[in-house]
């Protein structure tokens, strides 16, 4: 397999896991918007999907119960780990094979 | 001990915060930076406190008591620009108390966390009528309403808090809390308690479950974790142990009888609650398990509608209270038409004057879901009439000017309301406008 193979494979694996994570999402928050039409480069809080710290706790509630991934506020990548859907799945996905 | 012109009666080589790898603070360390801080202050003014950090949080509305400042609640790190907008408005010399940049911030800055010189002569006494904070809460006037906080009241309300919770005797209680200090339970158990009881706060991040379990484990001694229904129900439904607890209290919304339980199992720890309001502050406990019933504080007078608080006066409440005659009472639901989420509340009439002042809405209301105080995901609905534009629109010219947490989760586009002939909308008729 070339480089250029497993890269894409890659790609499109992050992009199935962000699925995953995008209907997890949905389901623990209840919204109304479909998983599939979640920007994955939007944020999540404030503008983009509007979500709020309550939701904050309820998704690290589910992330901890699905992927055994404990989420930290002093974590200094906080910001970033919640900046859009793609950020936190990335996150996950990184934390779970560490 | 009433009110005796000092900011703590507490020795100067007890530990009054855990700062993590900053190490403790003693009481001493605390009211010399905070007499040093009061020195830097403006000459006269009111403090918006928007410090995220606990210590900082103190440091600053300590030098601001000194100084003779009111503290304005409402902030912390998250303030929404309309408060901020309220407390440059209608407070002469409003300025932000701040331990990070905060561009674009509508007042002047005043930085808790950089180094002062050192303190001055000591500052004069206390009054016990000084303002020291004001608390705000939304009413049905379109403008937040202000309480004010008197320092006399604000001690003896700490201190009697102290007695119901046993935490003058012997060793220095350790206090983890996840309720932001600017917030008025917070304000009472995170900025007054060590003031005025045997306590010691930590300071750093307690948002997430894990962070709960890291700060629990940091500290020595007793310890009490202080937070709210939501924080219990991740913390419990994660299910991983914790450091031995003295105590659990929760406040802001009533806690369903199974997460107490749950809490009095697993972890061994008595599960207290607190029933307050921003206006009088906190009024009554109980122990959960134990029944429905609150215990009213020491020293405080309550009958229905109205509460007495010591320093304050008549205040009106906005549950309705049924008492037996051994003095405690049950809450029987609310008497307005307030809404309360994660820890704060909001008018609906307020929420819909707002919704009605968007530009291109012709007619609109905010509904709450029936589980809206069991189900934290539970969020407001609004039905809205608003010909050419989106939700998204909508939302827009919301944010900013509605708390988050009352943005509403779901909004429905529609010709018009089902008014009935007196204007009243009836919540069937709304709820067929479901698509």
């Amino acid at each position: 397999m070339t480089t250029q193979d497993a890269t894409a494979l890659q790609a499109q694996s992050a992009d199935l896991f962000e699925s995953e994570v995008a209907r997890l999402i949905v389901g623990a928050l209840s919204l109304e918007i479909p998983p599939e039409e979640i920007d994955p480069e939007a944020p999540l809080f404030g503008e983009g999907l509007g979500l709020d710290s309550i939701d904050a706790l309820e998704m690290s509630l589910v992330i901890s119960k699905t992927y055994g991934v404990q989420l930290r506020s002093d974590d200094e990548r906080n910001h970033r780990i919640f900046a859009s859907l793609r950020s936190l799945a990335g996150h996950i996905a990184r934390q779970r094979a560490g | 001990m009433r009110s005796d012109g000092t900011l703590t009666p507490r020795g100067r080589g007890e530990i009054i915060f855990y700062r993590g790898a900053a190490g403790p603070v003693t009481v001493g360390a605390f009211l010399d930076a905070a007499a040093a801080l009061a020195a830097r202050l403006p000459e006269a003014g009111h403090a918006v406190n928007l410090c995220g950090d606990r210590y900082h949080a103190l440091l600053g509305f300590a030098a601001a008591v000194l100084r003779g400042h009111p503290t304005l609640l409402g902030g912390g790190p998250g303030a929404a620009p309309a408060f901020l907008d309220m407390a440059a408005r209608n407070y002469p010399g409003a300025y932000a108390m701040v331990d990070q940049e905060r561009p674009g911030t509508s007042m002047p800055l005043c930085r808790v966390d950089a180094p002062s010189a050192a303190p001055a002569a000591g500052w004069p006494a206390i009054p016990p009528d000084r303002v020291a904070a004001i608390a705000f809460t939304s009413g049905s006037t379109g403008q937040p309403t202000a309480h004010i906080k008197p320092w006399g009241a604000l001690v003896q309300a700490a201190e009697a808090a102290a007695q119901r919770f046993g935490l003058r005797e012997g060793a220095v209680t350790s206090v983890v809390a996840t309720v932001p200090p600017q917030h008025m339970y917070g304000f009472e158990t995170t900025m007054m308690l060590p003031l005025r009881a045997a306590v010691a706060i930590h300071s750093g991040a307690t948002f997430f479950p894990s962070d709960v379990r890291d700060a629990l484990a940091s500290v020595p001694g007793r310890r009490l974790l202080i937070t709210t229904p939501l924080h219990l129900r991740a913390l419990v439904a994660e299910g991983r142990p914790l450091a031995p607890l003295a105590a659990v209290i929760s406040a802001t919304a009533p806690l369903p009888r199974e997460t107490a339980e749950a809490v009095e199992r697993d972890w061994g720890t008595p599960m207290l609650e607190i029933y307050g309001a921003s206006e009088a502050g906190s009024m009554a406990s109980r122990r959960t398990v134990e029944g429905d019933r609150w215990l009213p504080y020491p020293g405080l007078k309550l009958r229905p509608g109205v509460a007495t608080v010591p320093g304050i006066g008549e205040v009106a409440l906005s549950d309705a209270l049924e008492f037996d005659p051994d003095g405690r009472f049950r809450l029987m639901g609310r008497l307005s038409d307030l809404v309360k989420l994660g820890g704060k509340r909001a008018s609906l009439a307020e929420l819909n004057r707002t919704l009605a002042g968007v530009q291109g809405v012709i007619d609109g209301v905010f509904v709450a879901p029936e589980d809206l105080d069991s189900n934290p995901t539970s969020r407001l609905t609004a039905y809205v009439v608003a010909p050419g534009r989106s939700a998204d629109d909508i939302l827009g010219a919301l944010r900013g000017r509605v708390d988050p947490a009352f943005l509403p989760r779901r909004m429905i586009l529609v010709d018009a309301l089902p008014r009935d002939a007196v204007g009243k909308l009836p919540k069937r008729a709304l709820a067929a406008l479901d698509p």
